[in-house]
C-alpha cells in the first residue's frame, strides 16, 4: 500500500520542460527573471513559506538551459548588491552598542537568504559557473558582503575601532557582550582568513601593544619584580581566555608575542636587575613562586633564560666567592663546608622546584661551584675536615643513613675539586689521625667513604688508604697473638700495650723521632718487637713515638684519684714524677729527648689548660722556658674519674706546614707527568709537542690540571735522560727511545 | 796551459787564499763548478782527502807534543803545539781542529784521535798543518758544518762524567762560538744566563739555541710561544720583553 503511493508520487512531480524555443518569445527572459527577482525579495522580507522551490528552481534552470546563465549571474549580483546597500544604511544608522548588533542581525539575514538563493540557483552553480571560472553563488554572495558592508569606508573603520575598544573595556575589567564578538569575529573568519586578520587581528595587536607598552611602563613604576610578573602572568592568562572565549586560536600565538614582547621582553633586564625585589632577591630568599613564575614567564622572552642563568650564575659566584674567601669564615673548616652544602642544596632546590631540573641551570649551578671552590686553594683540606668531622661523630651520632646522605652531597663538592690530589693528601693525614687515636668510624663507614672516591677517581687513588684500613685490622690480630702466645707470668707486671703497625709508604710521610719511653713501657715494647720480628721474617720495626696514647692511673696529693687519658709525649713526661717531685725543662727533655717543639706544646697542656693542670709550673708565666721547673699538682680536681687531656694542637694547618704539604703534593706530581709522558710516548713511539700537551693533560686532569710549564720540563728531563729525543728533522716532534 | 781571463786568475788567487789549496786543486775545483766560487768550495769539500801521507811522519808529530808519562798530548803539549802552529790556544779554529780529531775532552788528544785527525785534515807536518789553518777557519762559515762543531762542542767542553755543561764553559763556548754569526741577542742572552738560571745547560736547551738564534728573528716577531723551545728559552722571550729589551711585535 505505502509503496503504491510513493510511487505515484513520483510521477505526479516529474519536471516536464517547456517545449517551445527563445525565439519564440522575446521577453522569456524578463518575465523568468522577474519571477525570481520578485520571490528574492520575499526572501529577503522573511516570507519565504509561501514561495514554492520546485518552481524557481525550474525557472533558473531553465534560464540556463537556454544560454541566460550570464545576464541570470549579472542580474543576480545586481540584486544582491542593491539589497546589500540597504542593509549598510541600517547598520550605518545604529548607534553606539546598537551597532554590532544590528550588523549581526543583518548578518544572520543576509546568510539565511543567501542559502536559499544559492539553492534556487543551485543548476547554474554546478554547471555554467564551473566551466566559466566563476564565483560560485554563495561564495559571490559572501564575497559582496564583504566588499559592500564589512570593508564599506563608513563600517570598515568603525568595526575595527569598535571591537578593539570592547576589548579594551573588558581589559580594564567591565563585562562585555561575549556572545556578540564572537559572533562578530567568526564573520570575519567567514569572510576569509584575511579579512580577520587585515581588519581585525592586526589593528587588534597594535592597539594591544600599546595598551601593554602603556601598563608596563606604569607597572614597572610602582610594583615589585614579583607582583610585575604576577601581573603579566595574569595578563597572558587573560589574553588565552579571550582567544579561546572569541577569537581565533591562531591569534592566541600572536597576541601571547605581544604581550610577552611589551610586558617581558622589553623590560627583561630591569625587571631581573630589580633592586630589593629582582632575581637575586628572589634567589636570596628563597622565593620558589616568584621564581617559578619568572622562569615560565621568561621562557617565552628570546633569550630570556639565558639572562636568568647569567644573573644566577653571576650571583652564586659572589656569594660563593664572599663565603670561600672570608678569613672568618676560613676558621671553621667544617662550618666553611656545611655552608657549600648549604648553598648547593638552595640552588638545587630552587632549580628542581622553580626552573623544572632544567639541565642548562644544572650545568651552570655546576660550572659556578667548581669556579668558587677552585677560588680557595684550601678547599681540600676543608672538605676532607668536613669528611673527618662526620666520620669522628658517626658514633655518637648514631645515624649511618644520615653520614650516606651527607658524604653523598659532600662527593659531590668533592668531584668539583681541580686539586683532588692534594685533597687524597690530606685524607690521609685525616684518616692516619682518626685511625691511630680510635676516633674512626665504624668500619663499614670508612670504607663507604673510600668507594666513593674509588669510583670517583679509580682504585690508585684509594688503594694505600684502604691499605691503612687494612693496617689496623691486622694489627689487632697480631697485638691478639702476642698475648695469646706470651706467658702470662711475663707479663704480670707490664702496662698493656695495643700496637699499630703501619706499613711504611702507606701511610703519610713521617719523621722518625723516637723519644725514650717509660722503662715499663721498653720492657714489654721489646717484648713484642721479639714477637714480631720472630713471626715476620725480614720485617723492620720503628717505634713512632710522635703518636699513640695512654691511659694513665693517678693518685694526686690530695688523695684524689684520676685515670689520665694523655699522648704517648705526655706519658713519658708525667712517668717522669712517679720518681721525682720537681723537674726542669731541661731536665724533663733530657730524660725525655722529646723534639722541642713537641715537648713544649706537651708541657702547656699539661700546665697551663684550665680544668687540666696536672703539673704546676713555677714561675706561672704563659710560656715555657728553658729554667721553669715543674711539679705534680698535689691540689688537682676534676668532676670527672676520666680525664682526656689533649695535646695543645691545632686541627687545620699552619701557614708553613700548608705550604710543605702543597710543595709535597707539587713534588709529587711530576713523576706522575713523567710517567704519563712515558705511557703516551710509549704507545705512540712519535709524537709531537702539542699533542703530548694534550694528552698529558687530558689524562692527569681528573687528579690534578697538570702545569703546562712543568710538562715541558718533564719532556726536557726525559730527552736529557735520554727517553725522548728530538726527530732529526722536525724539532716539535718527540721520539721514544726503547 | 791556456791562459787565465783577468776574472778567473782573481778567482783562482781568492780560493787559494781561503782554502789554502794549491793552484792545480784551485783550478780543479773552480773548472768543475763552472768558475763559480761557491760551487768550487762545495766541490772542494766534498772531496775525499786522498792525499798520501807519511804515517811515520805523524807519529813524530805526535811524540813531538805527547805527555812524557802519558800516550795523550795534554795542556803543556797542546800550548806547543799551538805556539808552533802560531795560533791561539783560544782560537776558534782550535776547536775546528779538535772537531776533525773528534778529541771526547778538551784539552785532551789521544793517540789516535790526534793522529787520525791529522790524516783526515790531510797534513803529515807542522807547515803544512799551518798552511790548512784558512781552510780549518773557512768551515766555519758552512751551515751544516757550523751546526755539527756547535753541538761537537757542548761534549767537548762538557766535565767528564757530567751530562750538562757548566754554566761558566756554556758562556764562553757561545761568545767564541757567535762571534761567527753575529747574533744580536747574546749579550742578552749570557745576562740573561747569569741573572735569571745560574744552573748548568742541557745538550737539548744547546742544540735548541741554535735553532732559535737561526729561526727567530732578533725582534721575536715570529717567535712561537707553543713551538717545543726548551723552557728556558721560553723564559729568555720573556726576560727580554718585560725588561723592555725587545719590543716584540706579532
Amino acid at each position: 500500500m505505502m509503496n503504491g503511493g510513493g510511487g505515484q508520487k513520483r510521477r505526479n512531480s516529474k519536471i516536464i520542460p517547456y517545449e517551445y524555443r527563445v525565439e519564440s518569445d522575446p521577453k522569456f527572459f524578463d518575465k523568468s527573471w522577474r519571477k525570481l527577482h520578485d520571490a528574492i525579495r520575499e526572501i529577503y522580507n522573511h516570507n519565504s513559506m509561501s514561495l514554492s522551490f520546485e518552481e524557481l528552481y525550474r525557472t533558473a534552470y531553465n534560464l540556463v538551459l537556454n544560454k541566460f546563465a550570464p545576464e541570470l549571474y549579472e542580474k543576480f549580483t545586481e540584486n544582491m548588491k542593491a539589497h546589500l546597500e540597504e542593509m549598510r544604511t541600517c547598520i550605518e544608522a545604529a548607534q553606539g552598542g546598537l551597532f554590532l548588533e544590528e550588523m549581526q542581525r543583518k548578518w544572520n539575514d543576509y546568510n539565511k537568504a543567501l542559502k536559499m538563493i544559492r539553492d534556487i540557483l543551485m543548476y547554474m552553480d554546478r554547471t555554467y559557473i564551473p566551466t566559466n571560472k566563476k564565483a560560485p553563488v554563495f561564495d559571490h554572495g559572501i564575497e559582496l558582503w564583504r566588499d559592500t558592508i564589512v570593508r564599506s569606508p563608513t563600517i570598515q573603520g568603525r568595526l575595527s575601532d569598535m571591537l578593539v575598544e570592547l576589548i579594551h573595556i573588558e581589559r580594564t575589567g567591565d563585562v562585555i557582550n561575549r556572545g556578540l564578538m564572537r559572533t562578530t569575529t567568526k564573520m570575519l573568519m567567514d569572510l576569509g582568513l584575511s579579512v580577520y586578520q587585515d581588519d581585525f587581528e592586526r589593528p587588534f595587536l597594535e592597539v594591544s601593544a600599546s595598551f601593554y607598552s602603556g601598563e608596563s611602563q606604569q607597572l614597572i613604576e610602582c610594583c615589585a619584580c614579583g607582583e610585575y610578573l604576577k601581573q603579566a602572568e595574569r595578563r597572558l592568562s587573560e589574553e588565552s581566555e579571550r582567544v579561546s572565549q572569541y577569537l581565533d586560536v591562531k591569534t592566541n600565538e600572536k597576541i601571547t608575542a605581544v604581550v610577552v614582547k611589551e610586558m617581558l621582553a622589553n623590560h627583561m633586564q630591569r625587571l631581573i636587575l630589580m633592586e630589593n625585589s629582582g632575581l637575586v632577591n628572589m634567589l636570596v630568599e628563597d622565593r620558589y613562586e616568584d621564581l617559578t613564575r619568572m622562569y615560565a614567564l621568561f621562557n617565552h622572552v628570546p633569550d630570556g633564560l639565558t639572562a636568568i642563568r647569567s644573573v644566577m650564575t653571576s650571583h652564586i659566584k659572589d656569594t660563593g666567592k664572599s663565603l670561600v674567601t672570608d678569613p672568618e669564615r676560613l676558621k671553621d673548616p667544617v662550618d666553611f663546608v656545611q655552608r657549600l652544602l648549604n648553598m648547593k642544596d638552595k640552588y638545587d632546590n630552587i632549580i628542581n622546584v622553580s626552573f623544572s631540573n632544567d639541565k642548562s641551570f644544572l650545568n651552570a649551578l655546576n660550572f659556578s661551584f667548581e669556579h668558587v671552590i677552585n677560588l680557595n686553594n684550601r678547599s681540600p683540606e676543608f672538605i676532607s675536615l668536613f669528611v673527618d668531622d662526620k666520620l669522628r661523630k658517626v658514633v655518637k651520632e648514631a645515624n649511618e643513613e644520615d653520614l650516606e646522605t651527607v658524604l653523598d652531597k659532600v662527593m659531590t663538592l668533592f668531584r668539583y675539586l681541580q686539586e683532588k690530589d692534594l685533597f687524597e693528601k690530606y685524607y690521609k693525614q685525616h684518616l692516619a689521625k682518626r685511625l691511630l687515636c680510635g676516633k674512626a668510624a665504624p668500619e663499614d663507614s670508612e670504607r663507604s667513604m673510600l668507594v666513593k672516591l674509588k669510583t670517583e677517581c679509580g682504585y690508585q687513588f684509594t688503594s694505600k688508604l684502604e691499605g691503612m684500613i687494612t693496617d689496623l685490622n691486622t694489627s689487632q690480630d697480631t697485638t691478639q697473638g702476642f698475648y695469646a702466645s706470651t706467658s702470662s707470668r711475663l707479663l704480670a707486671d707490664a702496662p698493656t700495650i695495643s700496637v699499630q703497625i703501619l706499613t711504611t709508604g702507606s701511610w703519610p710521610t713521617q719523621t722518625c723521632n723516637t723519644c725514650n719511653l717509660p722503662p715499663e713501657i721498653v720492657s714489654v715494647s721489646e717484648k713484642f718487637r721479639a714477637y714480631y720480628l720472630g713471626t715476620h721474617n725480614g720485617r723492620r720495626l720503628t717505634w713512632q713515638t710522635n703518636m699513640g696514647n695512654a691511659d694513665i692511673k693517678a693518685t694526686f696529693g690530695n688523695g684524689n684519684k684520676h685515670e689520665l687519658n694523655v699522648s704517648t709525649y705526655q706519658m713519658c713526661v708525667l712517668m717522669l714524677f712517679n720518681s721525682s717531685n720537681v723537674l726542669t725543662y731541661r731536665e724533663i727533655e733530657q730524660s725525655t729527648a722529646i723534639p722541642t717543639a713537641d715537648l713544649k706544646r706537651c708541657l702547656l697542656s699539661l700546665a697551663l689548660v684550665k680544668g687540666r693542670q696536672v703539673l704546676r709550673k713555677e714561675p706561672m708565666s704563659k710560656d715555657i722556658a728553658d729554667d721553669d721547673s715543674f711539679c705534680v699538682n698535689d691540689k688537682f680536681t676534676s668532676k670527672l674519674f676520666k680525664v682526656k687531656i689533649n695535646p695543645v694542637v691545632t686541627q687545620k694547618e699552619t701557614d708553613p706546614e700548608k705550604l710543605e704539604t702543597r710543595q709535597r703534593v707539587e713534588e709529587d706530581r711530576k713523576p706522575q707527568i713523567e710517567a704519563a709522558i712515558v705511557r703516551i710516548m710509549k704507545s705512540r713511539r712519535v709524537l709531537d709537542h702539542n699533542s703530548i700537551m694534550t694528552e698529558v693533560t687530558k689524562q692527569l686532569q681528573p687528579r690534578f690540571m697538570p702545569n703546562p710549564v712543568v710538562i715541558k720540563k718533564r719532556i726536557e728531563s726525559l730527552i736529557e735522560r735520554e727517553f725522548l729525543e728530538r726527530d732529526k728533522v722536525d724539532r716539535k716532534m718527540y721520539r721514544y727511545l726503547a | 796551459m791556456y791562459k787565465l781571463g783577468r776574472g778567473n786568475r782573481d778567482k783562482v788567487q781568492q780560493f787559494m787564499t781561503i782554502t789554502g789549496a794549491s793552484e792545480k786543486v784551485a783550478l780543479q775545483a773552480l773548472k768543475a763548478s763552472d768558475w763559480h766560487l761557491e760551487g768550487a768550495f762545495d766541490f772542494f769539500y766534498s772531496q775525499p782527502q786522498v792525499s798520501v801521507v807519511n804515517t811515520r811522519h805523524l807519529e813524530d808529530i805526535f811524540n813531538r807534543y805527547k805527555e812524557p808519562d802519558a800516550d795523550m798530548i795534554m795542556v803543556e803539549g797542546i800550548s806547543q803545539f799551538c805556539n808552533d802552529l802560531q795560533v791561539d790556544p783560544q782560537d776558534i779554529v782550535m776547536l775546528v781542529i779538535s772537531w776533525h780529531m773528534k778529541a771526547a775532552t778538551m784539552c785532551e788528544f789521544t793517540r789516535q784521535e790526534f793522529i787520525g785527525g791529522l790524516q783526515s785534515i790531510g797534513v803529515d807536518s807542522i807547515e803544512k798543518f799551518r798552511g790548512k789553518l784558512p781552510s780549518l777557519r773557512a768551515e766555519l762559515k758552512d751551515d751544516n758544518k757550523f751546526r755539527d762543531i756547535y753541538n761537537f762542542a757542548f761534549t767537548w767542553a762538557r766535565e767528564k762524567g757530567q751530562k750538562s755543561l757548566s754554566l761558566e764553559t756554556a758562556i764562553g763556548m757561545w761568545q767564541l762560538l757567535f762571534a761567527e754569526r753575529n747574533w744580536p741577542l747574546l749579550d742578552h742572552w749570557c745576562q740573561f744566563l747569569q741573572v735569571r738560571h745560574n744552573k748548568a745547560i742541557s745538550r737539548d736547551t744547546w742544540s735548541q739555541l741554535l735553532e732559535f738564534v737561526k729561526t727567530t728573528d732578533p725582534q721575536l716577531s715570529n717567535y712561537d710561544d707553543e713551538g717545543a723551545w726548551p723552557y728556558l728559552i721560553d723564559e729568555f722571550v720573556e726576560y727580554l720583553t718585560e725588561n723592555g729589551l725587545v719590543q716584540r711585535k706579532r
